[in-house]
């Protein structure tokens, strides 16, 4: 870790670290307000009522953006959410999966664990499409006791 | 300023009450559970910082990996949860849910 | 940073072979649920039965090598996450023999297998599932496992709770669950963290010597303690953290009821048990010295009359019976955490015993509330009047169940009630005695109520006085458990001498 220079030796390899970082932010806020600064000085300045408003593939825009969304998205989020996760235990495994593979004994083990983890969250991937909740409109079909349930739910509200 | 122990335990300690907060003065279920994330993460921030300065290995780190992967896991029961109870009662407020006796 | 690995070998499969076949049955019985499309519903209840009685066959063969090894100190498996002795031994039978009764007794009940319910194949193999993470939480020997075995119980019941999701008061039980449990797991989470800060161990014992080291604040650890406890407190539904407990019962489906208000409340015990007897070092002067320090003792023992106190008063006044067996199952919270005041082997040797009865007798009343909510469609008081003569055999082995958890001798409540008794008086907290037998006296009340209706109350003219057709696999699961529920009021003994000896296998 080589300190910088300009800042004095006696920082200590964090804040060194820190101020890359600084660096890096205010070059990047310079940058952004001088490309934008410079165009504003050159470009002609013509406004007019059409380019105000909102671009939305070239319609105006219909009713506000604060709308609620179809709670299916919930659901595509759970489902997302599950199988995303997963991610924080696969990345520690394959950083130190190079290292612990050759150990004799110890390989197989590194190796068939995550497998079996990969392996039951496929099944879990596998039980929501065969439940058919992966599809977007649910084929009410194919589940005659959906009706019936219904029925069971006004029973049950009216039970004390 | 040299950023040490304190400062992160102050940090925890400042979202955990801010948790705790939310979860006594929501009425909203997914708002409780905003609150729940907050609290579960202040003790994420804890684990790794004692982890960092206290004990001086791995463990703390590991930790809090589970704890986030058990936060989404529980975010999506209670999610699935509330749907539910939304679909039955047509609200997702916890405290206008009164169908059983008190 | 030093990289310590806790990588674990084959060969430590060998000790968690009934978690590990727990875990395959809870695959197997989801895909096979989905092989057959939900219809043949007897695919995942004969794939749950069969594993679970595998499970317990192995679960039975470990203790028995242990017990003739003269020795179960246990093994410590995935590196050190979790250990297998004598305790857990103890607990993996009791929570496999809870498991097994429930499922078997759910297959007959309209609440999980009436016509218009759907997914009934989950509920078998969550279960199952349950069964495994119940385990785990008896075994666990580190702050993460602890943790992940809490919430796994946790998430699995939450789902369980909300089984009937069409139904109004299921879902509202299962929110109510989720929400209360989220909020006391992060909390304990908290006061976990800075256990771990203060104590700079994750492991149990690493936590321990940390602690009689002496460098530990009492305040501070007092302040850790009351978190943790709040989480835990939470699981087994002890005062002020009992909030959700009767509710949840009375909205889930009443087999579910029946497996929370035994499994993860033993559970609960199991995991308080070996995380403080561990860290407290109880046993040893330093041990002693720490408890006093932060006045442990008061704690719990305030904890438990208020508990005991509460569940009786509050059941005092209920009218549905299921809802009581709530408030019951509170109180018994409460005599359990006597054994715990004092952080005794003896003390901890009757809670152990003390749950094995509970299991019996709570499962009993709670099955009998589902074979009679099949016929009726109602757990309400005034409708179980006359009941017990429509169905005698079954009426009888309620008066049984409910006898036993009044505590009266010659039943199995008698003899735990007495061995936690017992244990209290030998450390002369008489108060907590006379206050735990005044709070029996009360319960005799409500639980003489639910008898009264059933046998002695006349009913009114034109009420349905025909036989109760029961399955006979009902009567057979009842049987199961009140010929125990009496045996063990007689013949105590043996199954006392297990529990101590749980008590004496736990290994550090």
């Amino acid at each position: 870790m080589t300190a910088m220079p300009f800042l004095g030796t006696a920082t200590s390899a964090l804040t060194g670290h820190y101020a890359t970082v600084l660096i890096f932010v205010l070059v990047g806020f310079v940058f952004a307000g001088l490309a934008l600064g410079v165009a504003k000085l050159i470009r002609p300045s013509n406004p007019s009522p059409a380019k105000m408003t909102t671009y939305e593939c070239g319609e105006l825009p219909i009713g506000s953006s604060w709308i609620r969304f179809n709670v299916r998205f919930y659901l595509i989020a759970l489902f997302f959410i599950v199988f995303d996760v997963e991610v924080i235990f696969l990345y520690p495994w394959a950083v130190m999966f190079r290292t612990l593979y050759p150990i004799a004994g110890l390989g197989a083990i590194v190796f068939w664990e995550m497998i079996i983890f990969l392996g039951i969250l496929t099944l879990g991937l596998a039980y929501v499409w065969a439940k058919g909740d992966l599809d977007w409109v649910k084929k009410l079909t194919e589940r005659p006791e959906n009706g019936a349930a219904t029925a069971a739910l006004e029973e049950e509200a009216s039970a004390p | 300023m040299n950023v040490g122990l304190p400062h992160f335990l102050t940090v925890s300690a400042i979202l955990f009450s801010l948790g705790l907060f939310g979860v006594m003065s929501r009425r909203n279920a997914v708002g409780i559970l905003m609150g729940v994330e907050l609290m579960l993460n202040a003790a994420n921030i804890n684990f790794v910082a004692f982890s960092r300065y206290v004990e001086h290995s791995i463990n703390g780190q590991m930790m809090a990996a589970f704890v986030i992967v058990l936060a989404a896991a529980e975010a999506a029961v209670a999610l699935a949860i509330v749907l539910a109870m939304y679909r039955n009662f047509g609200t997702v407020h916890a405290d206008s849910v009164q169908s059983l006796k008190r | 940073m030093e990289l310590n690995l806790n990588i674990p070998s084959w060969s430590d499969l060998r000790f968690w072979l009934p978690e590990a076949i727990l875990c395959i049955t809870f695959l197997v019985a989801l895909l096979g649920d989905l092989v057959v499309r939900g219809r043949r519903t007897w695919v995942p209840f004969a794939v749950s039965v069969a594993g679970l009685i595998t499970a317990g066959a192995y679960a039975v063969a470990a203790m028995n090598h242990g017990l003739d090894a003269g020795q179960f100190q246990g093994h410590t498996i995935m590196g050190s996450l979790m250990i297998v002795d004598g305790m857990a031994g103890f607990f993996r039978l009791l929570f496999i023999f809870a498991s097994l009764v429930t499922v078997l007794f759910a297959w007959t009940s309209e609440e999980i297998m009436g016509k218009r319910r759907e997914n009934k194949g989950e509920f078998y193999a969550l279960t199952v599932l349950l069964t495994a993470a119940m385990m785990v939480m008896a075994e666990a020997r580190d702050l993460l496992m602890l943790f992940l075995s809490m919430e796994a119980v946790g998430l699995i019941s939450y789902v369980m709770a909300g089984y009937m999701r069409t139904s109004l008061r299921s879902s509202e039980a299962s929110l109510k669950y989720v929400l209360f449990g989220a909020v006391s797991s992060a909390i304990m989470l908290y006061g976990m963290s800075l256990l771990y800060g203060m104590t700079g161990a994750m492991e149990f014992d690493g936590i321990r010597n940390a602690l009689i080291s002496g460098t530990v604040d009492p305040f501070a650890l007092l302040v850790v303690v009351v978190l943790i406890l709040a989480g835990m407190s939470y699981k087994i539904a002890a005062v002020p953290f009992h909030y959700w407990c009767p509710d949840v019962y009375e909205g889930a489906p009443t087999p579910v009821s029946a497996i929370f208000s035994v499994g993860p409340k033993a559970a609960g015990f199991a995991l308080m048990i070996r995380f403080f007897y561990t860290t407290f070092a109880a046993g040893t002067d330093a041990g002693t010295q720490l408890v006093q320090d932060i006045n442990w003792p008061l704690l719990v023992a305030v904890m438990s009359v208020a508990t005991m106190t509460y569940g009786n008063l509050v059941a005092l006044r209920q009218t549905n019976v299921k809802r009581m067996l709530a408030y019951s199952s509170i109180a018994h919270v409460g005599y359990l955490l006597m054994g715990f005041v004092l952080l005794s082997s003896a003390g901890l040797a009757s809670i152990l015993f003390y749950l094995l009865v509970y299991t019996l007798m709570n499962l009993g009343a709670f099955f009998y509330v589902v074979a009679i909510n099949n016929h009726l469609k109602s757990e309400e008081l005034s409708d179980y009047v006359g009941i017990g003569f429509r169905a005698p055999w079954a009426g009888a082995m309620m008066v049984i169940f409910l006898a036993s958890l009044t505590g009266v001798p010659p039943f199995a409540g008698f003899v735990g009630k007495f061995y936690l008794f017992t244990a209290v008086l030998d450390k002369q907290w008489f108060w907590l005695a006379i206050v735990a037998a005044l709070n029996s006296v009360v319960s005799l009340y409500y639980y003489f109520k639910v008898v009264r209706a059933m046998f002695l109350s006349t009913p009114a003219e034109g009420t349905d006085m025909s036989p109760l057709k029961l399955h006979w696999l009902q009567y057979v699961v009842l049987a199961m458990l009140a010929i125990p529920t009496l045996a063990l009021g007689l013949f105590f003994e043996e199954f006392k001498g297990l529990a101590d000896m749980a008590i004496g296998m736990m290994g550090g």
